[in-house]
């Protein structure tokens, strides 16, 4: 397998260009300036468009925007169950459109300022190399942020040097093991009223916490999620993690997630895991107070992740708001070697299943253990069916990591109800 | 069981829709502007109304996104609006035998004042092909600028392959006798050489005539001939069909195909083994379209070119249908599997997925009791299997016989 390599084109100039090269694949990030359109893998045999296709790609991708997008026509609107904002493009909104190309225009114009101060905060656990780039491009964000918090997860303290070379970043090390840990005593030391999260092998773009910031200001959300793009896609890993079993979402239009969406679907697990991914999230300071820190017996380092998704069911379950905002861009490195993705896969499905565990304790009746004893396994045999060959390759590792999940079970305390309040190493109110 | 077929442009005022006693449903042809944005059928109660305001509110939900597209698309194109080139001259060439009706309703379209507006140069011509009687002579002679055209070698790529003699313009179009075209037809053919003027061939949207029979309303809502409305470019190679271009029958369909004439010819034009009526009735359009690709240059699909075909009336008629696809692709891929050796292993490959899928098709219809399904399904892995098995070498020695009696 030859890499595929990723180009990124601007739709706003007159003739766009692909320069050709010998790679089998060419995987094109659509932008109109700084509003990201979409994203489409070519074969090399496929390029250059011509002309007319540009065009019609380009109304297309413009026309997804517009819809959902255009504030007069009542956006941004609720997500349904794949997390695509629900909406109809009525005759009369078209027959009084005007020039689309202005109304994108408009959209694109990218945010220039800092409405409320913003705290980033990364953790990292022995990545020197990475956790360097993502600084890199944090120091070079359009509008700096108020702080920049490095959490070190790392028992020998190896962040230590790379953020020492990072004068004004702020360096904490914890060394209990544990992402959502980490997270907390980020949020704990953390004194913006926005903080945003990203991880260590995500270089962000220079207008990701500005949009985030705009985000905020514009809508009344509580969380605030944003596209997460390969950075590269050099290993058939990488490939397979994007292509075959979704990245980390690949949706180019925003969608909000409110208690409609709750309610809508819960009878099946409420799928939050659409809202975004942890890669690119922020939070008001003032959510960790209503429903609480991340749930530290989930995530990286205890039962493997969705410790994010689980944070927003309880940010909807109070009745919340999350907003899910391509415009806030980060470029997320995937796992290069094969086995290291088949780890992550397996830690995927079982943090998964812990998150759903979890969740059914809060929310009894809401379709959290139907997910984990029929929709899950459906999948599985969907994926057997239908699946792509990488897809089929996973699956073992999935079905491993399911039934490691479903050990949580065993466990009375994950199956009772826990009180969601502050935990107390964090003093959000101070 | 009827449907009424409506065409509506939702960006005028919308008619309310009056569903007859007879009729059961409706298909709905959505057009923003003249242009063809999308179709779809629905079952509705006989003797009612539909009013206008419902067909809005379903159209806007079926097709909003496709509508915007569009508007977005024509301010663009506006806003680049370059010369366009002058048009090439087109020969249409239409191949029929025994159905002096369809004909005539053929011909009333493609010679209706201002159709044919975009071409300046233009010819039409008609190609009999081993005409019992005089009927079609007589019908063509109703339109004083159609050339009227004898092939008495009976075989569809006999005729095509006679107009592709006769004919003296650069691009020439087929079509069969068994469709209307849209008034919007020759634009749309127009538009797809300006867009792509490199491609060798263009295929475009077949649409239901009409839906007056249950065989019609079967196929139509089993796919039809549709293949959307948004243009498709096939090159050597597709990112979604890892077989591609083997099989060529996502391309588009026989009665509504045009290519550069000059391209025909280095060719050697259409395959008269394939398409020769009984024993193999078809194949010789996918053989075109495969030839095109592996000469190195393209086919385009565009949606604006489209035409409305008269589906099979009868069950029966449909099932032979079935039958005769099943025949015809498996004809054509033992052949192109032979003739192109570079690519035998997607030939092979191609021959595993088709049969393991139909007789997959079969077993799952006959499992659940869809017997309507099941029948049309073992027609079409009938006629594969036939097609498949020499076929092809029978049917060229046919075509060889008749070449010589004619001589």
């Amino acid at each position: 397998m030859s890499p595929v390599i990723i180009h990124h084109v601007d739709l706003s100039a007159a003739e766009p260009v692909i320069p050709l090269n010998p790679a089998l694949r060419v995987c094109i990030v659509f932008w109109w300036r700084k509003l990201p359109l979409g994203m489409r893998l070519y074969l090399s045999e496929e390029l250059p468009l011509r002309r007319s296709q540009w065009i019609v790609l380009t109304a297309e991708l413009a026309a997804g925007q517009l819809a959902a997008r255009l504030p007069e026509w009542g956006a941004p609107f609720g997500a349904v169950y794949d997390g695509r904002p629900r909406m109809v493009v009525s005759k009369d909104a078209l027959l009084g459109l005007g020039n689309p190309l202005h109304l994108l225009e408009k959209l694109a114009q990218p945010a220039v300022e800092l409405n409320q101060d913003i705290t980033v905060i990364v953790c990292t656990r022995d990545r020197a190399t990475d956790l360097d780039r993502c600084l890199h491009s944090l120091i070079a964000q359009r509008v700096p942020p108020a702080e920049i918090i490095v959490v070190d997860n790392s028992p020998q303290a190896s962040a230590s040097l790379v953020c020492a070379g990072f004068p004004g970043v702020v360096y904490i090390h914890e060394p209990q093991p544990g992402l959502s840990r980490a997270r907390n005593t980020g949020i704990a030391a953390a004194r913006s009223a926005l903080i945003a999260f990203t991880d260590d092998d995500v270089e962000v773009h220079p207008g990701w916490t500005a949009e985030l910031s705009r985000a905020f200001r514009n809508n009344k959300v509580d969380v605030v999620t944003g596209l997460v793009l390969p950075a590269r896609l050099d290993t058939e890993a990488q490939e397979a993690f994007q292509f075959d079993l979704g990245g980390l979402g690949n949706r180019f239009v925003p969608a909000l997630f409110d208690t409609s969406f709750f309610t809508r679907y819960a009878a099946f697990a409420v799928p939050t895991w659409r809202i975004g991914a942890g890669a690119n999230m922020a939070f008001r300071r003032s959510v960790f107070s209503r429903v609480g820190p991340f749930d530290q017996r989930l995530g990286a380092g205890a039962a493997g992740c969705s410790e994010d998704s689980e944070l927003w069911y309880r940010v909807l379950l109070a009745g919340g708001q999350c907003l899910y905002e391509p415009r806030a861009v980060v470029f997320h490195n995937h796992r290069a070697d094969w086995s290291e993705l088949t780890k992550q896969m397996r830690a995927y499905m079982e943090g998964h299943v812990a998150a759903l565990i979890v969740q059914g304790a809060y929310a009894p009746r809401s379709g959290n253990h139907r997910r984990i004893w029929c929709q899950i396994p459906m999948n599985f045999l969907r994926a057997v069916k239908n699946g792509s060959r990488s897809r089929r390759a996973i699956l073992p590792y999935e079905i491993s990591g399911w039934f490691r999940g479903l050990r949580y079970f065993w466990r009375k305390e994950w199956r009772t109800p826990r009180s969601c309040t502050l935990n107390s190493i964090l003093d959000v109110e101070k | 069981m009827r449907y009424c077929i409506l065409d509506v442009d939702l960006s005028r005022p919308l008619p309310d829709a009056k569903i007859g006693l007879t009729e059961s449903g409706l298909g709905l042809v959505v057009r923003w502007r003249g242009r063809l944005a999308g179709f779809r059928m629905m079952a509705v109660t006989p003797n009612t109304t539909v009013p206008a305001t419902t067909l809005t509110e379903l159209a806007q939900e079926w097709f909003g996104d496709r509508l915007l597209a569009l508007e977005v698309e024509r301010v663009i194109r506006d806003r680049s609006k370059e010369a366009t080139p002058p048009a090439p001259s087109l020969t249409i060439a239409i191949c029929t035998r025994n159905r002096a009706e369809r004909l005539i309703r053929l011909l009333r379209s493609v010679t209706a004042p201002g159709t044919l507006a975009t071409f300046s140069s233009w010819e039409i011509v008609v190609v009999d092909n081993a005409p019992p009687d005089e009927t079609t002579r007589n019908a063509v002679a109703r339109f004083p600028t159609v050339h009227y055209l004898i092939e008495p070698r009976a075989g569809l790529d006999f005729a095509r392959n006679a107009a592709l003699r006769f004919a003296s313009c650069d691009w020439i179009a087929f079509l069969d006798d068994d469709v209307v075209i849209d008034r919007n037809w020759a634009n749309g053919l127009y538009k797809a050489w300006c867009d792509s003027p490199d491609a060798g061939g263009y295929t475009g949207l077949v649409l239901p005539f009409s839906l007056e029979t249950e065989a019609q309303i079967y196929f139509e809502s089993h796919g039809g001939f549709g293949r959307g409305f948004c243009p498709i470019d096939f090159r050597a190679a597709k990112l979604d069909n890892p077989l591609h271009p083997v099989g060529a029958g996502s391309i588009g369909a026989g009665c509504n195909m045009a290519f550069e004439r000059s391209l025909l010819l280095s060719l050697g034009g259409f395959d008269e083994a394939l398409d020769m009526g009984g024993p193999l009735p078809g194949g010789g359009d996918l053989d075109m379209f495969y030839r095109v690709l592996r000469a190195g240059r393209s086919m385009v699909y565009e949606p604006d070119y489209a035409v409305y075909h008269e589906h099979r009336e009868s069950i029966a008629e449909l099932r032979r249908q079935y039958w005769s696809w099943g025949l015809g692709f498996m004809a054509f891929i033992a052949k192109s599997r032979r003739s192109d050796p570079s690519l035998r292993e997607k030939h092979n490959k191609m021959i595993q997925w088709w049969f393991g899928n139909k007789f997959l098709a079969v077993m799952r219809t006959a499992v659940t009791a869809r017997w309507q399904d099941c029948q049309f399904q073992l027609a079409e892995l009938r006629g594969g299997i036939i097609g498949f098995f020499g076929a092809y070498d029978r049917s060229t020695r046919r075509a060889a016989k008749i070449r010589q009696s004619a001589r």
